[in-house]
């Protein structure tokens, strides 16, 4: 077992795409905090003792309870008012680059993130097929259950890697654009945990889609197939679905992950008690934060279970 | 027992359109310990279908197969670290190194660095070792193929077509390996489509056609049963020959620049001595060895294959 595994990340890491990937994603971060920092400046003093100013007003007024209906409880995903306020309450400072925006960028990137995860998966996946070097595998091993689970295993740990470090290369790419040319003006403390965090979350998600398109490229036996058949049915499919159908949305894989990356539930909007139950009923949560974990544990289990049943099953040619 | 072993074998692979197509139709056969397995048949008569299942690659409709004792659908994994194998092109990766692609299989039975030396000093590829396999020739490929077969120390080697594609330099490169592989006392099993080469290395033949056994045995055994063995004679005046000849009750006609003499070869003396009592000397006697392709094509006749 282990040395299928040690002969899998030999194999994957290998391949091209990881430090196309890597390079490439170094590459983005830098031009796009190049041009951030192009367009950002330091505040002046006179800004930042404004901004200080108006920020402690906006606070003070959040805590007692202004940014909130009557009776209203914090949104979910804060502890407390002062955990909201520190988010909600923001120095108006037009600095271009702040600090406090640290998280808000990891969320803001993690499609990007969760894709290049999805493309590194496919490509793992598919590239024996294409190759033709998955006969040549299973004449060495040829306990195939065993050999997707650890290739499951190899490939999680490729895009947790991959992705967990292009985040950290924007994190720090960002600090230092920020200490060049912007501002830390008003970031909350805690913020760096929290972006952690965040970061943590992205790559759980991408890992997560990742197996989705590792089991897709395994039926389907090719790279372009996983692409394909996942982004028609993520990008069209569910796009589709859950506009004419917004209530399905607690069943949708991108849903799902996007709640577990901004830790914002999904409300029903198309609940009409709002207005009847008054405004100081809140609107009923249609994809809370566990179930949105659950949707997307059950997508990853089920496709991988297809996977491993259809690989076991047919011949290979 | 046969190193491996095959009873009632039969796949069937399902069209797109509809129906079947039966690659093998139930096939028996056994293999025996040591030696080359010369294992024939033309294209589409089931040889690579049967390897796959033999590798469990492919799962059969019907019948047994075991390896080196072990139940191919219940105990293959117990025994593959004793089986190389090529099925059809040596599947590689064509932008890593030869070396990475052997270090790659290598790492799954543990197989040491100096171990992939000695393979790949064995195909004489050492030299090429830290190119892209892509920069390759289809003989240095195939070559790599046997080296990642090897690494095992098999003592079971499935070749499938291993001299496929290769120029006349490659295929006696790759005969002298498996000959060399045969003699080490391993059991090499190879199929192919081109005749002269299984019957340069084979020990033991087996000819299928349309996905049966036509016929198994060892070469010789298979060569005899195609026809009986005759004479060819060279002499300066053919004609004359076969007149003298055909008087002596001998059957004989010309064929080409020779005689072809209906005799068996150890009758050879009463050619000699008939001609030469009428003044005709001969310039070349040999026996008619039939060759496995004639053979192959007269027993795979039957079978509406043959010409």
């Amino acid at each position: 077992m282990i040395d299928l595994f040690r002969s899998e990340l030999l194999r994957s890491r290998s391949r091209r795409i990881l430090p196309m990937m890597l390079v490439g994603g170094v590459l983005l971060i830098v031009v796009a905090m190049v041009i951030a920092g192009a367009n950002s400046h330091k505040p002046t003093p006179a800004q930042i003792a404004s901004a200080d100013a108006a920020f402690k007003k906006q606070f003070a007024r959040c805590m007692q309870g202004q940014f909130l209906g009557p009776g209203e409880q914090p949104p979910p995903g804060y502890a407390t008012l002062q955990e909201f306020c520190t988010e909600a309450a923001t120095p108006p400072v037009d600095a271009g680059l702040q600090f406090r925006d640290i998280a808000l960028l990891l969320e803001h990137t993690s499609t990007f993130v969760v894709l290049l995860g999805v493309a590194l998966a496919a490509s793992l996946g598919g590239a024996d097929w294409s190759a033709g070097t998955m006969t040549t595998l299973l004449t060495w091993e040829p306990r195939r259950i065993r050999v997707l689970l650890i290739r499951a295993l190899v490939v999680s740990l490729l895009v947790a890697f991959v992705t967990l470090l292009l985040q950290g290369v924007l994190l720090g790419a960002f600090s230092l654009a920020v200490a060049l040319r912007g501002t830390s003006l008003g970031a909350p403390p805690g913020l760096v945990g929290t972006a952690v965090l965040t970061g943590l979350r992205v790559s759980t998600v991408a890992v997560g889609f990742g197996l989705v398109a590792l089991a897709i490229a395994t039926i389907g036996r090719s790279t372009v197939a996983a692409l394909g058949v996942l982004f028609g049915y993520l990008v069209l499919f569910e796009g589709v679905i859950a506009g004419l159908r917004p209530s399905i949305q607690d069943r949708l894989l991108v849903r799902a992950g996007g709640v577990i990356v901004s830790r914002q539930p999904i409300y029903d909007q198309s609940h009409e008690s709002f207005s009847s139950l008054g405004p100081s009923s809140p609107l009923p949560v249609l994809l809370g934060l566990t179930e949105a974990w659950i949707v997307a544990a059950v997508y990853v289990v089920v496709l991988i279970a297809l996977a491993l049943f259809v690989f076991r099953a047919r011949d290979v040619n | 027992m046969g190193v491996i072993e095959l009873h009632g074998l039969r796949k069937e692979y399902r069209r797109i359109r509809g129906g079947r197509t039966v690659a093998v139709d139930g096939l028996d056969l056994e293999v025996p310990d040591g030696g080359v397995f010369g294992f024939l048949g033309p294209n589409g008569a089931g040889k690579t279908t049967t390897i796959r299942c033999v590798l469990g690659l492919v799962r059969p409709n019907a019948g047994h197969l075991t390896l080196l004792g072990a139940d191919v659908s219940s105990g293959l994994a117990g025994v593959i670290g004793k089986v190389g194998s090529i099925v059809e092109q040596p599947a590689l990766f064509p932008r890593f190194t030869g070396r990475r692609n052997l270090q790659i299989l290598g790492r799954i039975h543990r197989v040491g660095r100096s171990t992939i030396d000695g393979v790949l000093e064995r195909v004489r590829l050492s030299e090429r070792a830290d190119d892209a396999v892509r920069t390759y020739s289809l003989g240095m490929k195939q070559r790599l193929g046997i080296a990642a077969a090897l690494l095992k120390d098999p003592s079971v080697l499935l070749l499938d077509e291993p001299a496929n594609g290769l120029d006349p330099a490659g295929i006696v490169e790759v005969r002298e390996l498996i000959r060399s592989l045969g003699a080490e006392g391993r059991t090499v099993f190879v199929s192919s489509h081109i005749l002269s080469e299984v019957q340069q290395t084979a020990d033991q033949v087996a000819i299928i056609a349309r996905g049966r056994l036509v016929k198994a045995g060892p070469v010789n055994e298979v060569l005899a049963a195609g026809r009986a063995r005759g004479l060819v004679v060279k002499l300066a005046d053919l004609h004359a020959g076969a007149r003298v000849l055909a008087d002596a009750q001998i059957p004989a006609i010309v064929s080409g620049d020779t005689l072809s003499v209906d005799l068996p070869p150890d009758q050879a003396e009463r050619v000699t001595r008939v001609l030469a009592a009428r003044d005709l000397y001969l310039s070349e006697l040999r026996a008619d060895e039939i060759d496995l392709e004639t053979v192959f094509l007269e027993l795979t006749k039957d079978e509406g294959l043959g010409p």
